[in-house]
């Protein structure tokens, strides 16, 4: 770039309080209207979430993971939990891991939901933020009525699961089903039959596979380039129940640009997540067996770990989500905890996605990743 | 797997190992391994990891405090085609242990390098942006993430951050 165009060049801090900057700081170097530098700064969030798994027992562990993705909280706290099954060598009733993965698919369509909403606030289409916003309603409804708590629902803990469903539970649960599949091809002619939207969004953010997979992007913005990769069949975990299902793993294939995807292929792919989420969930209802929710001996094997290493891994709303987690002989805290959000990977690729566009295209950039602060600064 | 598209984890690690005699390599089963790499060659092995396996993605990296000044850095890479896991552990010691930054090969590690400097004290050689990621400024040498500090209230004092105002009285005007 010749330094006579960087003369005129403006900076401008995007954040940390505007609310679509997520919470995070993003510093853009604009010329006119184009932004040609886009230093994206961490940090605002941080609230060193690993070091305090280092002073928490194995059960307080999980309630501190929730808090890194309240939106999915289910699907955040459930790894810790993973990884201490593993090292403790807990097994898991066969009905807890139904009812997991049914609460997996409901963080997940939760998650969506209010993706939904706020991106297209943030775009000023607020019919479509409002609409789904109502459906989210009774996704929560649903999850106070089956563990008391609408966001952090501390649900799993090592062994199995705390609550189980009950004929109201499980009455709130598929009636906010079959509101969200009713409703759902509606949402579909509102969002990809509006002009606005599509202009807003087409050929904006374009990026390839090989460029998402250096920056280490994962789940959504990379199955939307076209590859159906979902740890949920690549890597399942032992204690869930995917391979009780018969499902494929959603991608979408714009045939404008094969290998790559921009906005409105992320949106698309957001649709096919929520009606695979939804149809795993109607799949597992039935299917769900009789007998205990959790191992009675696991309270007393998670209180003291043996020494040992263990990686839990999860496909997340966002993409991979897993935590790496070290133990002494004897422990009763972790001795290392590491969380991998999937939002490290979709912040920094905003460095190279974003030079060359326009101002008012870096924000439908930023959304359509689905950042959440919380699951970079932990 | 024979397809010529996927990598085989034991076929990796005999291939780094041919390549570069001072890794080994231990399996963690299911298509998982993990490869024990010196220090002075980490860059040689994620290069090959670069070029020898198909739609690799840089997952983690990350520090641990051992105690007395030793610590290990593990990087782990993910295929989803090969559904291969590659563990790497690099073992440092020192009181300011240095490792040579890879994230001109995988942009992706560029931040957990810089999270591993800030919260460690693991210096990062060649790191294009050795800002502070996630800590403020007062906490700059601090190194949190070691096992020697402390999370009590005595570090108020030596990190410079002012402590909390005291809460207003139940029932007085707070202004």
């Amino acid at each position: 770039m010749s330094p006579d165009i960087l003369e005129d060049a403006m900076e401008l801090w995007f954040g940390p309080q505007h609310v679509s900057a997520h919470g995070w700081a993003t510093k853009l170097t604009l010329v006119g209207d184009y932004v040609v530098e886009c230093d994206p700064n961490a940090g605002y969030f941080h609230r060193s979430a690993e070091k305090v798994l280092e002073y928490k027992n194995f059960r307080q562990g999980a309630l501190i993971l929730e808090r890194m993705c309240m939106l999915e909280a289910f699907l955040a706290e459930y790894p810790y939990v993973a990884a201490v099954e593993k090292i403790a060598e807990i097994e898991v009733p066969e009905r807890a891991k139904v009812m997991r993965t049914i609460m997996m698919e409901m963080s997940r369509l939760h998650s969506i939901q209010f993706w939904w909403g706020q991106f297209n606030a943030e775009l000023g289409f607020f019919t479509m933020a409002l609409w789904p916003w109502v459906d989210r309603e009774y996704s929560l409804d649903a999850f106070e009525e089956l563990t008391g708590s609408r966001h952090t629902v501390s649900y799993s803990t090592p062994g199995g699961v705390k609550y189980d469903f009950t004929e109201k539970s499980m009455k709130q649960l598929n009636r906010a089903l079959d509101r969200f599949e009713d409703r759902l091809p509606k949402f579909r002619d509102m969002q990809m039959g509006s002009p606005t939207f599509r202009a807003r969004t087409e050929n904006i953010g374009l990026y390839d596979v090989k460029q998402g997979l250096k920056w280490g992007l994962s789940g959504p913005p990379m199955k939307a380039c076209g590859i159906p990769m979902d740890l949920r069949k690549d890597d399942p975990d032992p204690n869930l129940a995917y391979d009780m299902v018969d499902w494929e793993v959603p991608i979408t294939e714009n045939p404008e640009h094969p290998g790559q995807s921009d906005a409105l292929d992320r949106m698309e792919q957001r649709f096919a997540e929520a009606e695979t989420a939804c149809e795993i969930i109607k799949q597992l209802i039935p299917q769900i067996p009789e007998g205990p929710i959790i191992d009675p001996k696991a309270r007393g094997k998670a209180n003291r770990l043996p020494e040992g290493e263990a990686y839990a891994r999860v496909e997340g709303t966002r993409g991979i989500t897993t935590l790496w987690l070290k133990t002494q002989d004897k422990a009763q805290t972790a001795y290392r905890a590491k969380i991998r959000g999937p939002c490290i990977a979709s912040y920094y690729a905003l460095k190279d996605l974003v030079p060359g566009s326009k101002f008012a295209d870096f924000i439908v950039i930023f959304g359509s990743l689905d950042p959440y602060p919380g699951w970079w600064d932990r | 797997m024979s397809d010529s598209s996927t990598t085989n984890a034991s076929t990796f690690g005999r291939l780094v190992i041919n390549k570069i005699p001072e890794v080994t390599s231990n399996p963690l089963g299911d298509n998982r391994i993990e490869l024990v790499v010196p220090a002075n060659k980490i860059r040689d092995v994620v290069t090959l990891i670069d070029e020898e396996i198909q739609d690799v993605l840089p997952e983690s990296m990350f520090g641990v405090d051992l105690e007395n000044d030793q610590y290990e850095l593990i990087y782990i890479f993910w295929s989803y085609t090969s559904r291969l896991l590659l563990q790497l552990r690099v073992s440092l010691e020192g009181e300011k242990p240095e490792i040579e930054s890879t994230c001109d090969i995988f942009p992706g590690l560029e931040w957990h390098e810089r999270e591993v400097r800030e919260m460690f004290g693991i210096e990062v050689k060649n790191h294009p942006d050795p800002r502070l990621l996630l800590l403020p400024d007062e906490l700059d040498g601090a190194y949190p993430m070691r096992k020697r500090f402390q999370t009590d209230r005595s570090r108020l004092n030596e990190t410079g951050i002012t402590p909390p105002k005291p809460r207003p009285e139940p029932g007085g005007d707070s202004q």
